[in-house]
């Protein structure tokens, strides 16, 4: 069997499986998302761990399909000049709920006319990944800082935690390097992050991730750096 | 935060979505936003339904997964291709995932937005709103588009600009507009200012077809390869760089190319067709088979669908003794599609299938059909084609027949000596040698007259009658390219004596793409094209 062959079915089963479970979560999370509001304080609580998860599932799909396609190097990957202004306003849509069920700020930081080249898709998965994951280690406080620095765009996610463990630091370090340590869903999702960076080239230049501790917080810091 | 729900309210929108958890949501959604009028399908045949109705829609939600038949994109086409959507009718098509598949079309035929499933209502909202936005504020320059008023458009992108807004749509708008009236010179101007910021891959994209349409094939093919280094899975970059392969004959390498796109992107029935054809041409039957297969498949959903690879795989059937399925996907031609060259063309390999397959009863009623229809237009096969008819008509026994369509083809190619010599050959097999000389040589002497009358006319400064003269002569041999450059010749020498007049302007523009589909690399072709560019407006 050659290539050809075999490739195409195995998408076309993948693609009509995916199709089937985002139906489902799109059900689902328009549900939780919707009803939540108007039930009281007590069943309120129970029902945002809910959501959470199921965007749990929702996101590892999302990445695990990326990284198929992209391993596979038929992800069609677009480089398209997107305003940040409404690439936060995005991000934020997609987290509020999520937010305010964990009783979590976010503070936004940018400059409202700016533009950069990047394919937004992944861009914004990789950032509410961060913003997911930062809304558990943060104490109450998140922030979006997204700047310009030296020809990269900057993509900041900060929080009021205690920040990252030392493992967790030498674990993001190897791998954007390319050399992977890490296994599980941590490893899934930094993956899938250091991938969506090295995407990203531009006149020799190329995309790259970091986990620090430190920015306005002194806590955790996810930073994404695209040429 | 959101702006007033009038945009919803006052407009009409369309719903397509094969699963009814998510045609409940969106139309709660809408409903939410303030929309009134809201049309729900549960399927591509259903959308269809309502897009022919007669008033148009303002906004199309469609799932991109339809389940069987039409995708979201393929109802996509249908609806532009057939005008159930105007120019300002947003189209979002809603997915679980982006797919290479979706990028496979034509410009054209592209939606305004992805939504990836699953939607936030406040994101649906804002999304919309934008593409509602924009394509109101684009709407005049669509429908100028639309008109062929191309000069007007150029000028409405112009004043657009301005604005600020959707200065990157309109700069890509303008750009491909430039490029479809050939003027080069501009279009390079607007995308080596926009890389001297950075490399925009569209826009180096861009100025890799203007290269192309220059004749700097490694100049195209350097700029290309640069895009798809930091891009990958970039199909238009992957697209131009085979055109620069087959231009340059390289058909070894612009399939290796394709081979790849295909595995990015193996339900693009183009690129498929495209495939068949060069691996048909090289001889690799087998891909070109495959190719032709997957392409037919593919055809079977689109409107868009066109004859070559039914016409190519019968070519194969035919050659590998399956006759059968060959004549099968011939008569498929005369059915499914409403194109006369290919149904001519098909015509000719029916009979060459029925002469294979000593069939001669058969054979001379094709022959008598075909007489007939290269009676009626004796300028609708192209050169190849002809030449092939011409053989069959020899082996047939109708030599007036063959006699007259291969002098069309020296009348319309008089100066391509490698044609010519095609044509001798059919006459030497059929043992018509002398014939084929005085033949040839009285047609060439006749074009050769019409065109020098032409010219003559031209430079005594009769240029009304100079130009009258050859369009006469292009109508009766609109495939002939010097006839063809002698008339754009003429109409810029007119223009340049007594003004520019659109009408001429536009014939004149029609000439050289004529040309340039004849022969890509008429170096006067470009000399023509730079010198009405160079006519001031009034």
């Amino acid at each position: 069997m050659d290539n050809q062959e075999t490739q195409p079915n195995i998408t076309a089963f993948f693609a009509s499986a995916m199709h089937d479970m985002k139906n489902s979560l799109s059900v689902l999370i328009n549900f939780l998302e919707s009803y939540h509001t108007v039930l009281d304080e007590n069943l309120k609580n129970k029902v945002a761990p809910m959501l959470y998860e199921v965007k749990r599932v929702n996101n590892n799909l999302v990445q695990m399909l990326a990284i198929y396609k992209v391993g596979n190097e038929f992800y069609p990957f677009e480089m398209t000049e997107n305003s940040i202004d409404e690439f936060v306003s995005e991000i934020v849509m997609h987290n509020q709920t999520l937010l305010d069920d964990l009783g979590v700020t976010l503070e936004l930081d940018y400059d409202k006319n700016m533009t950069w080249y990047f394919d937004r898709e992944l861009v914004s998965g990789v950032t509410s990944h961060a913003l997911n994951n930062a809304m558990r280690y943060t104490h109450d406080k998140l922030r979006l800082f997204i700047t310009n620095e030296d020809g990269y765009l900057v993509i900041r996610v900060e929080d009021n935690g205690t920040g990252y463990s030392a493992s967790m630091l030498d674990t993001g370090n190897a791998v954007n390097k390319g050399v992977n340590f890490a296994s599980g869903s941590t490893g899934l999702g930094l993956f899938f992050t250091s991938m969506v960076a090295k995407l990203h080239k531009h006149r020799g230049k190329t995309g790259s991730m970091a986990l620090e501790n430190g920015g306005k917080f002194g806590g955790g810091c996810f930073v994404l750096r695209l040429p | 935060m959101f702006t007033s729900d009038s945009i919803f309210e006052n407009r009409r929108f369309l719903i397509v979505d094969d699963f009814q958890g998510m045609r409940a949501m969106l139309r709660e959604m809408l409903k939410t936003f303030g929309s009134k009028n809201i049309s729900v399908a549960a399927s591509a045949k259903e959308a269809i339904t309502y897009l022919e109705q007669s008033d148009k829609y303002d906004a199309v939600l469609c799932d991109y997964n339809l389940g069987p038949g039409k995708n979201g994109q393929q109802v996509l086409e249908e609806a532009k291709f057939r005008h159930l959507i105007g120019p300002a009718t947003a189209w979002v098509i809603v997915t679980a995932e982006k797919t290479s598949d979706m990028v496979i079309g034509a410009a054209e035929y592209m939606p305004d937005d992805y939504i990836i499933k699953p939607i936030n209502e406040a994101a649906l909202r804002s999304r919309l709103e934008k593409v509602i936005a924009k394509k109101s504020e684009l709407h005049d320059i669509e429908k100028a588009i639309f008109a062929k008023n191309f000069n007007a458009a150029l000028s409405l992108c112009d004043k657009a600009m301005g604005s600020g807004k959707a200065n990157n749509e309109i700069l890509r708008i303008k750009t491909n507009l430039l490029l479809d009236i050939g003027r080069y010179d501009k279009a390079k101007e607007l995308f080596e200012k926009i890389l001297s910021v950075r490399d925009v891959p569209w826009a180096k994209t861009g100025l890799a077809k203007v290269a192309f349409h220059l004749g700097e094939m490694e100049t195209a093919q350097r700029l290309l390869k640069e895009v798809i280094d930091e891009n990958r899975t970039y199909m238009e970059a992957h697209d131009w760089l085979v055109k620069t392969y087959q231009q340059q004959g390289d058909l070894e390498e612009a399939q290796r190319i394709l081979l790849r796109c295909t595995e990015t992107s193996p339900n693009s029935m183009i690129r498929q067709k495209t495939l068949g054809e060069i691996a048909h041409k090289r001889g690799d039957l087998d891909i070109a088979e495959k190719a032709y297969r997957k392409t037919i498949k593919l055809g079977e959903n689109s409107i868009l669908n066109t004859p070559g690879a039914h016409l190519g795989l019968a070519k194969i059937c035919t050659d590998k003794d399956n006759p059968n399925e060959a004549l099968q996907l011939l008569k498929d031609v005369h059915k499914e599609f409403d194109d006369k060259a290919a149904s001519l063309h098909a015509k000719v390999m029916e009979g060459m299938v029925y002469q294979k397959t000593d069939d001669p009863i058969n054979a001379r009623k094709v022959a008598e059909e075909l007489s007939a229809i290269i009676q009626e237009d004796p300028n609708l096969a192209s050169a190849d084609v002809a030449i092939e008819a011409a053989g069959f008509l020899f082996k047939a026994g109708d030599k007036e027949a063959a006699e007259s369509v291969l002098q069309t083809v020296v009348k319309n190619n008089h100066d391509n000596d490698a044609l010519i010599d095609q044509v001798k050959e059919m006459f030497d097999q059929a043992g018509m040698e002398d014939d084929a000389q005085q033949m040839i040589d009285t047609s060439r002497r006749e074009v050769v007259e019409t065109n020098n009358k032409g010219v003559t006319l031209a430079k005594e400064g009769k240029l009304e009658e100079a130009i009258q003269w050859l369009r006469n002569a292009k109508t009766m041999l609109p495939n002939n390219k010097q006839i063809l450059l002698n008339f754009t010749h003429a109409t810029i020498l007119a223009m340049q004596k007594k003004g520019k007049s659109d009408n001429l302007m536009s014939e004149a523009r029609e000439c050289l793409k004529k040309v340039s589909a004849l022969d890509p690399l008429e170096p006067r072709r470009i000399q023509y094209q730079n010198m009405l560019d160079a006519i001031p407006s009034q």
